[in-house]
């Protein structure tokens, strides 16, 4: 039997609403008190901010490819060339940092970063012209990215009217001006998109995500960057620390338009109009952590799912194939999409990680299954900076002192703890410093 | 009577709003005849939100309009009428709800005066900017 909130709240030292009694009701305390899903220890905030900056630098590349691709490649037939953004978006100013944006909240931002740039040079293996590297697969694997908007894409209804605009007469008439625009020169593909229109479209559509995630990860980029930085000059004291700092973040850029453009002999035609009023946090990054955090789709790999065993959910909602529930090793066996990032992220740990991974487990041998365990602590935090931005837009300050306010806090964390209750979700094994 | 945005200038608490208003191209239309109930942050509300927020928004006014449209109904709507119904749809098409009449709560944001009848509508003064979602 639960204690009646008045009797609680009548006596000056007790809390003033009784205890949670939700099975992460520890979690759900320390999110009450301002904290995370991640414990605040030293080691876990180094982790996640050593892994901020490695996942930075291949989104540096991944945020300009897409919007390339978007922008530029569009419905190419036979689109070789796609993971080789141009010159102008490699040195295409990030919107959101630097000097040269309005914002001014992070630093650098001018052009891609220069680890990316290095890599990009050089790879793994030496210098040699980008056709060389991009056969021998010595590159940034977009594929990843690509995964990631296909999820959106697949997963579609998630909060937002992005989707509910894709299934309009005025994005059908829009994308048709563009598709027609594309193959003026070339009537056989005209042919085609008299015979298949919906072919066409659905690619438009699929391509719309591709700008959306883009214009997503411009922003984070340039705040995972400015996390490390201030992690290396001594500025956080702890996990909710980093965790706030991204609350803020979120706010800042919340109503960065999303929209789609594209560009067809110089000529701009709006697929997604910035006028639709379309934004950062409702139509691109809600959708993204519901697509990709905690569903995408079951991947090919070392385990298999059998969907008439009923492995896998009869509705979308329920996937939870996300890095939130990903059980790393069989996963990062499985030359599938998150093994791509992890490839990616090894190339660009700060010395203080590679250090660590050293010490654990197998040391540099399974290094992509440790940092793949940090980047699922990672994006813990990164949730439950969500889950915080969240609690602050819809709901009540943490320190509010209305007891009806609390408790429908705390009905809005236990609401999204129960997307934790089921086995796969290893919110539980984050507790521990020693899974790893 | 005085109109929504004259009782507004008049109040002296809603510059912020005032000027968001003007810079999303709503002036006329709040100033036509409506009725319109406007949910009317105070200068407070818009200073409290997160260093950038109100700039990003400023910057871009279709985004802007979207999330001052959150704020008005359709209509001229009372506190005593508004307690009457769980929510309310407002012009950006998302619902307001009605949390609590005492005090009187709109969403996560506490109703600081109530019923301020003009020509066009009524303003309920609100401590908090109002988020759809």
């Amino acid at each position: 039997m639960t204690t009646p909130i008045a009797a609680v709240a009548n006596c000056p030292s007790a809390p003033l609403i009784p205890p949670s009694q939700h099975p992460w009701a520890e979690v759900i305390h320390r999110l009450e008190a301002g904290g995370s899903m991640l414990p605040d220890t030293p080691e876990n905030l180094m982790q996640i901010i050593g892994i901020y900056k490695a996942y930075a630098v291949p989104m540096d590349f991944y945020w300009r490819d897409l919007l390339y691709i978007a922008e530029q490649v569009f419905l190419d037939p036979l689109p070789a060339f796609k993971y080789f953004p141009s010159q102008e978006y490699l040195e295409r100013p990030n919107a959101y940092a630097g000097e040269q944006s309005k914002l001014r909240l992070w630093r650098g931002g001018e052009q891609a970063h220069p680890e990316l740039l290095a890599f990009m040079a050089r790879g793994e293996t030496t210098a040699m012209p980008k056709l060389l590297h991009h056969l021998w697969h010595d590159r940034i694997n977009m594929e990843f990215a690509e995964a990631c908007a296909q999820a959106m894409l697949w997963h579609q209804a998630m909060g937002g009217r992005f989707n509910d605009y894709l299934e309009s007469e005025a994005y059908r008439a829009n994308a048709d001006r563009a598709i027609k625009a594309y193959f003026r020169r070339n009537p056989l593909m005209l042919g085609l998109y008299q015979a298949f229109p919906e072919m066409f479209l659905e690619k438009v559509k699929q391509l719309s995500y591709y700008a959306n995630l883009g214009l997503f990860w411009e922003v984070m980029a340039p705040v995972f960057f400015e996390m490390s930085d201030i992690y290396d000059e001594g500025g956080f004291q702890g996990v909710p620390d980093a965790m706030n700092f991204l609350v803020k973040g979120i706010f800042a850029v919340a109503g960065r338009p999303i929209y789609h453009h594209v560009f067809i002999d110089g000529e701009c035609i709006e697929i997604i109009p910035k006028a639709e009023g379309f934004t950062w946090l409702y139509e691109a990054a809600l959708p993204y952590v519901e697509a990709v955090f905690y569903r995408t789709s079951p991947f090919r790999g070392t385990k298999s799912y059998n969907a008439q065993a009923g492995q896998v959910p009869s509705h979308q909602a329920d996937f939870h194939y996300g890095i939130l529930y990903a059980d790393v090793y069989p996963v990062g066996s499985a030359g599938i999409p998150p093994t791509l990032l992890m490839q990616d992220m090894v190339h660009f740990l700060p010395p203080y990680l590679k250090e660590l991974y050293k010490q654990h487990r197998r040391g540099e041998q399974d290094q992509l299954i440790q940092l793949g365990i940090t980047f699922q602590r990672s994006m813990y935090n990164v949730t439950s900076a969500v889950i915080q931005a969240l609690r602050a837009a819809l709901l009540y300050p943490l320190d509010d002192t209305d007891p009806e306010h609390l408790l429908a806090n705390r009905r809005f964390f236990e609401g999204q703890m129960d997307r934790f209750l089921r086995p796969e979700a290893r919110l539980g094994a984050i507790q521990s410093q020693d899974y790893r | 009577m005085a109109s929504i945005l004259d009782t507004a200038r008049a109040a002296g608490c809603f510059t912020t709003l005032l000027t968001a208003v003007e810079l999303a191209g709503l002036s006329a239309a709040l100033d036509s005849p409506g009725p319109f109930t406007v949910f009317a942050p105070v200068d407070e509300a818009f200073a409290a939100l997160p260093p950038g927020t109100v700039q990003t928004l400023v910057d871009n006014t279709p985004q802007l309009a979207r999330i001052l449209k959150y704020h008005v109904l359709a209509g001229a709507w009372s506190r005593d009428q508004l307690i009457d119904q769980a929510q309310w749809i407002s012009l950006e098409g998302a619902p307001v709800p009605i949390r609590r009449a005492t005090p009187f709560e709109v969403k996560n944001a506490t109703v600081v005066t109530a019923d301020l009848l003009c020509d066009n509508g009524v303003v309920h003064v609100i401590n908090r900017v109002i988020l759809p979602g």
